[in-house]
């Protein structure tokens, strides 16, 4: 966490802060939903789906990494987000809700 | 780079789709089994699991989509103001354009304009040159 005195010597946009966040979170609600879907299809139960949901959410976020964030900012280049913790693992509670009511769904519409 | 992300989407979709067709008629076909076996014999069925190809298509389906939805997220925007400013400066508007080609509309502009536009820093001389040459032409 930033100190005060980090803090007023460079300080942080607060809107860019929001819009990376955003575009985050966007993502991920989007994609846990997708998950869902496929979780439902495969008929996984139990802790098989939750272990499917926290790979592919880690996976969603190495890929976002790969391509947004990594081409510009390995080599020194701009920060986009505070830490590397609000980035990993920020998002895992934001797509639960939704990835449960698509794998429920799926699952009962494919094994009724 | 829209309709590159929106295509591979759609084809994960499509893939996607066909492996949940799959998934069901497979479904169907087991729970006819059993029933016919449990009418014929009195063995007890054997409920396969899911085929492997369509947990593959499925699997790669997703990730297919993955792909797509990641390549059409919007571009990220540094956070530390000197970085940003910088960024703003050198490019101006190109910097915040998105995916379809439009400038965001939370683009506030140059957060520098008003000190570029202060009066002690018009240049008059420019300007007398300017309205003289205006004159000469007989504007």
């Amino acid at each position: 966490m930033p100190s005060e005195l980090e803090l007023q010597i460079s300080p942080i946009v607060q809107e860019s802060l929001v819009h990376n966040s955003r575009t985050l979170q966007n993502l991920q609600s989007l994609t846990a939903s997708l998950f869902g879907v496929s979780a439902g299809i495969l008929g996984l139960e139990s802790y098989d789906g939750f272990l499917f949901y926290l790979a592919f959410s880690l996976l969603t976020s190495a890929l976002f990494y790969l391509v947004r964030v990594a081409p510009s900012s390995l080599t020194a280049g701009p920060r986009y987000f505070r830490g590397p913790f609000e980035f990993w693992a920020g998002g895992l509670m934001n797509g639960l809700a939704g990835f449960i009511l698509t794998w429920t769904l799926f699952y009962g519409l494919v094994r009724a | 780079m829209t309709w590159i992300s929106k295509s591979i989407t759609t084809l994960g979709g499509l893939l996607l789709a066909h492996a949940c067709y799959s998934a069901r008629e497979h479904s169907a076909l087991q729970s006819l089994r059993a029933a016919s076996a449990a009418s014929l014999t009195s063995l007890p069925s054997v409920t396969t699991s899911l085929p492997l190809d369509i947990i593959i298509e499925t699997i790669v389906a997703t990730f297919i989509i993955l792909l797509g939805l990641v390549l059409g997220t919007r571009p990220l925007r540094p956070i530390e103001w000197r970085v940003w400013a910088g960024k703003i400066e050198r490019e101006g508007e190109e910097g915040f354009i998105d995916g379809a080609g439009e400038v965001n509309k939370d683009y506030m502009g140059n957060p520098f304009s008003a000190l570029e536009s202060r009066p002690n820093f018009v240049d008059i001389r420019k300007q007398r040159r300017e309205f003289a040459e205006w004159v000469k032409k007989g504007g």
